[in-house]
């Protein structure tokens, strides 16, 4: 799941300001999971907007919808009929969705009302965890499912570092070492022979070297 | 002055489970005031949402009470507990728009203690203003 954050409304209400009609346009997907862009975070944000707005004597109209998800065309043409309506549209997307959806209306103004964070895990009824950098060249396999580019705070491939303490990390004793959790996890499998292997460093032109990544898949095509 | 006096409107949230008779307790009140009192019975206080507080504020009401069972009473355990989170982050929302944190008020009712409705109304209406009339409604 990709993760984000709602910005503050002050950054919000300075991208809005010069437009009278506004679309508010949430996602069902990844950032309604994570409680800052789904149908209920869009209401809150919408119905923010249009109180600021009447406390200030502004008259602005706003309408809030939410696509099931922002970053796939099939969904984007749900706001066919309603887009030109608009002056503008805040996203509650990923920066993925806000993306996709300004190259369907390339004359539609469109801004962003959530940072985009991290590629996580619901950890808890609200807590989320990164735990994956997308790096294009996963290990999980070999280290039992606990990435160390992400969780291990000094993305060691050849671990441990030897400073956790008592099972915690040194750099924030907050969260569990990651080797830790690999070696106890291979342990108990029985397969602590896979960490007889060094690794050498990461490929990370497999993440950023060629700029943004694709994948194509000629059987999806249609 | 009190809210009464001073013509608030209060949007009430509160658990059904803490007045079994809150049906008829409530109507003498919404005949008296109209919608410048407004009840929503809840299942339990823990169903609250920002999203409900919100929408009160913006359909003009100038302080939203939400009333829960008393610490360690709720029917379905957490329910206050959770209650009072989600009034704190709307707290903070509104806040970002430069309305008081205030107009919003958990009451925890007192344990041991049974309460009717439309007493307790009565009691808030008595209070003393601590906001005035909100520049959502009033603009």
């Amino acid at each position: 799941m990709i993760t984000a954050e709602r910005k503050p409304i002050s950054e919000i209400k300075e991208m809005i300001a010069p437009y009278r009609k506004i679309l508010v346009v949430g996602c069902g997907s990844c950032v309604a999971e994570c409680a800052s862009g789904g149908e209920k975070e869009t209401g809150l944000l919408a119905s923010a907007i249009r109180m600021d707005a009447k406390s200030s004597g502004k008259d602005i109209e706003v309408r809030e919808m939410t696509l099931d998800r922002q970053c796939v065309y099939e969904f984007i043409d749900q706001l066919n009929d309603v887009i030109a309506d608009y002056d503008i549209v805040l996203s509650l997307g990923c920066g993925a969705g806000v993306q996709a959806v300004a190259e369907v209306f390339p004359k539609v103004h469109i801004v962003p009302a959530l940072n985009t964070t991290f590629i996580g895990q619901t950890k808890e009824a609200g807590l989320w965890i990164e735990n994956c950098r997308g790096c294009g060249d996963c290990k999980l396999g070999v280290f039992a499912a606990v990435c160390p580019v992400t969780r291990c705070a000094k993305g060691l491939f050849n671990g441990p570092c030897g400073g956790s303490k008592s099972d915690r990390c040194e750099v924030d004793p907050d969260v569990p070492c990651a080797w830790q959790q690999i070696v106890s996890r291979l342990q108990d499998r029985g397969r602590l022979d896979l960490l007889r292997k060094v690794h050498p460093p990461a490929d990370w032109s497999k993440q950023q070297g060629k700029g943004p990544r694709k994948i194509y898949r000629e059987d999806q095509r249609s | 002055m009190d809210q009464k006096s001073a013509g608030l409107n209060l949007t009430i949230f509160f658990c059904q489970q803490s007045d079994p008779d809150q049906d008829a307790n409530r109507r003498s009140i919404e005949k008296e005031f109209g919608s410048r009192v407004r009840f929503f019975p809840l299942p339990c206080g823990g169903r609250i949402d920002s999203l409900h507080i919100m929408r009160a504020l913006e359909s003009g009401a100038d302080k939203v009470y939400v009333v829960t069972c008393p610490e360690g009473a709720c029917r379905y355990r957490e329910g206050n507990t959770r209650a009072q989170k989600r009034i704190a982050y709307t707290q903070k929302l509104i806040e970002e728009i430069n309305l008081e944190g205030e107009r919003i008020e958990l009451i925890t009712l007192p344990a041991g203690k049974p309460i009717a409705i439309d007493e307790l109304a009565r009691e808030l209406l008595a209070r003393e203003a601590s906001v005035g009339p909100s520049p959502v409604r009033v603009r």
